[in-house]
């Protein structure tokens, strides 16, 4: 049969594709110190995505321009393969493979998401390459026994149960009314159950605890809950569509609320995007411009948001900062361990002891960040429409004092 | 079933050459081994898309289905599932070598019967259903599937599953050479299977069923018997694939990684299409040749990799619409054994 033929030729056709795509790069070429990352440049964390990359390249830029990474009497560069996982943890997991194995990378950063770390974590561990992540914060990360894996946040669980303390201590101590409305995904599921271990804590009650799917475009069906329910303070977590599609439909449907906390306000650019509508909205965040820390590149969270705003046209999030610090952190543990042999700068990572303009940084045993605290803001709104991200919580950073309750839409 | 000299001689090369691939091509190792799941997926898809002409998009159910089960019994079966998937969990438990793989070897084959069971039970109701309303309805199968999975506690709901880690044995390799030979012994297997039921009356009365249902039927055969017997066949090989795919990528999302519907559910309709449905090889050279290109789209057109891929889609429709091997078999037909009179083919055109 001729057909053989034609699969024959085919499959050596194949053959030869493959071995003459085979480029492997070492991880220091010359003098560059090569890092690996995959990054959603596409899909439904585009954006934050985008952020990271932004966080990153910004580091890269600055700290090589600034003298680089001194290893063994020697100068090296930073430099960063970028490959797209699509907001796909199933891709994220294929991509460090292939940076790994394919492109020789020996040091990788993280991508967006605990969702992607979570799938990207096994690999670089297998192979025993050190991550430094700045946008994985779900705690189940740091609960698998993970040597190679540093956070420079702080874990989900934190992020909103500060919040409930505050509506706790304005009720006077007494426990308050929660609801709930959480994306299913790794991260917000976490920031529900730091949630809940606080109600549990304080004695409160949650009286709504929705799940949003992932797309998350509509959320009316737990806003019309929230207004028959009233309860004390409405939690929302769900990335930057989640921030969103909450300011936008609570506006809407002018739902009162005396309290609404969120995550991901500054990703999502609310102030920007929804003005007014979003204020008094109380957003968790990992870092705020105003925060004192310095270090010698950025040297303070002004500095960097005023660089970063020249830079792309945009004020930093948080996860553009957490990112940039990833990079900082990297450069540490390079000069301490003076070697790029993997177990030492694993080593060398996990003494990390610094303060860079993002914060403290000082790493547990499974890997997150334990000298950082989380902060919370509020969106404030002068008469003229324009509003700004104010510190209110906790008190050693506050730079406004907490608007509660919110006034209703009706006097607005 | 019989193997002709030259068939034998090529099924001999192809086994040759998947043995030695991993060592050939020591860094494709996982991409070598998704080939494998996706030509699984692409062939077992024809079965009811090309022979049987009923466009599912419920396959995903069971590759998604066989996911969730050989993780959950492979955790399942030493250690408690439910402190395994919970987020706040302080344990850490770590599988045995033989652990590991003695949870594998059941967990894969819950993964093979569950679905197929399922798919026989979900057949009886929706096989009826034809044309569009079957497309349908099976799309929503697979969106259904990954939001309730999205909800169910013990296997870790929206914060996702991670599977047990692949223990330290042998060389830094051998994960990567496990999960390979493990998912082209799949193949071969699914190969095998298509194949013998190829060679048989079954793929007439599939055929048949594509061809006119109502002819079929009224020539006295009882389509929903075989529609039914193909779609649990089509599961039970989806199933073996899902749950691979599993642990070769360590981490299910409900949506994103099992019932994956619009990426997996979607591009095995794709790489059958692409390599000509209805074929034997069509849908293997479909799936090698899409994954292929995908690959290179991703690392050469960064960010712009599926407008490259939608042009690659709209370039098949347009120039091959019948697939790769439908185009083969019209410009080569002696090729595929098939005699053409020119006289004949002549007289037709001047007949027009």
């Amino acid at each position: 049969m001729k057909l053989n033929k034609i699969i024959l030729s085919f499959i050596s056709a194949l053959a030869i594709l493959f071995s003459t795509s085979v480029v492997s790069l070492a991880k220091v070429v010359g003098d560059k110190i090569v890092l690996g990352a995959a990054i959603s440049l596409t899909g439904k964390y585009s954006s934050n995505g985008v952020h990271t990359q932004n966080g990153y390249n910004m580091a890269v830029d600055r700290i090589n321009s600034m003298g680089g990474v001194k290893v063994g009497g020697k100068t090296y560069k930073f430099d960063i393969i970028y490959y797209d996982d699509e907001s796909n943890p199933k891709r994220a997991a294929q991509l460090a493979e292939r940076l790994i194995s394919q492109d020789g990378v020996e040091f990788m950063l993280g991508p967006y998401s605990s969702g992607l770390t979570k799938a990207i974590a096994p690999v670089t561990e297998k192979y025993g390459v050190p991550m430094v992540e700045a946008n994985g914060a779900s705690r189940s990360l740091f609960t698998k026994g993970y040597k190679y894996l540093f956070a420079v946040l702080a874990p989900a669980n934190l992020y909103l149960d500060v919040a409930i303390d505050l509506a706790v201590e304005k009720n006077n101590g007494k426990g308050v009314t929660v609801a709930m409305a959480f994306e299913q995904d790794a991260f917000s599921q976490d920031v529900r159950l730091g949630v809940l271990d606080a109600i549990k804590r304080t004695g409160s009650k949650k009286v709504i605890d929705d799940k949003l799917p992932k797309e998350l475009n509509d959320m009316a069906a737990t806003l019309v809950k929230v207004k028959q329910m009233k309860p004390d303070v409405l939690v929302v977590s769900g990335h930057t569509k989640g921030a969103l599609t909450a300011i936008r439909q609570i506006s809407e449907m002018k739902v009162d609320v005396p309290m609404l906390a969120m995550t991901h306000c500054d990703a999502a650019k609310l102030s920007k995007q929804h003005g007014k509508n979003s204020q008094y909205a109380l957003c968790a965040s990992q870092w705020h411009k105003t925060l004192t820390y310095k270090d010698k590149f950025f040297k303070d969270g002004m500095t960097y948001d005023a660089d970063f705003t020249k830079e792309f046209g945009y004020a930093p999030p948080y996860q553009a900062a957490e990112s940039s610090a990833a990079l900082l952190v990297f450069k540490d543990a390079f000069e301490r361990a003076n070697s790029f042999d993997q177990k030492k700068v694993r080593d060398a990572l996990a003494a990390t002891n610094m303060q860079t303009f993002y914060g403290n940084i000082k790493f547990a045993e499974g890997g997150q960040n334990v000298d950082k605290p989380m902060v919370l803001f509020q969106v404030m709104c002068d008469d003229a429409g324009k509003c700004e991200n104010k510190v209110v919580a906790p008190t050693k950073w506050a730079s406004a004092k907490l608007i509660h309750p919110i006034p209703s839409w009706s006097k607005r | 079933m019989s193997i002709s000299k030259n068939n034998l001689i090529l099924y001999v090369g192809i086994l040759i050459f998947g043995i030695a691939a991993p060592f050939l091509f020591p860094a494709f190792k996982v991409q070598l081994s998704i080939l494998c799941v996706l030509i699984v997926l692409a062939t077992t898809w024809n079965i009811q898309g090309g022979e049987m002409g009923y466009n599912s998009f419920g396959n995903i159910l069971f590759y998604g289905l066989g996911m969730y089960l050989c993780a959950s019994v492979q955790v399942g079966m030493f250690f408690p599932l439910a402190e395994w998937t919970e987020s706040g969990g302080e344990k850490t438990f770590v599988h045995t070598p033989a652990q590991f793989f003695q949870g594998m070897a059941v967990g894969l084959v819950v993964a093979a019967v569950v679905p197929t069971i399922v798919a026989g039970l979900i057949g009886y109701s929706i096989l009826g259903l034809r044309g569009h309303y079957f497309a349908i309805c099976t799309l929503g199968l697979g969106v259904a599937a990954g939001e309730i999975s999205g909800g169910i506690e013990i296997i870790g709901a929206g914060q996702g599953f991670t599977t047990p880690p692949f223990p330290d044995v042998g060389s830094l390799d051998s994960r990567g050479e496990f999960f390979y030979f493990l998912s082209f012994f799949v193949l071969v297997l699914t190969f095998i299977a298509v194949r013998g039921i190829y060679s048989t009356r079954f793929k007439l009365i599939l055929n048949a069923i594509r061809d006119n249902e109502d002819k079929a039927e009224a020539m006295g055969i009882e389509t929903m018997k075989y529609k039914i017997v193909g779609w649990m066949i089509s599961a039970f090989f989806c199933g073996l694939a899902g749950g691979i795919m599993g642990g070769l990528v360590g981490y299910i999302d409900s949506t994103d990684v099992a019932f994956d519907g619009r990426e997996m559910g979607v591009f095995m309709v794709l790489m059958a299409i692409l390599g000509g449905k209805g074929t034997l090889w069509g849908p293997i050279i479909g799936a090698t040749v899409f994954h292929i290109f995908k690959e290179g789209f991703w690392t050469f057109f960064l960010g712009w990799q599926y407008v490259a891929l939608g042009v690659l889609i709209v370039v098949i429709v347009i120039y091959f619409p019948e697939g790769i091997m439908g185009w083969l078999r019209e410009k080569y037909p002696e090729r595929f054994g098939e005699i053409v009179d020119e006289k004949d083919r002549k007289a037709q055109v001047e007949l027009k």
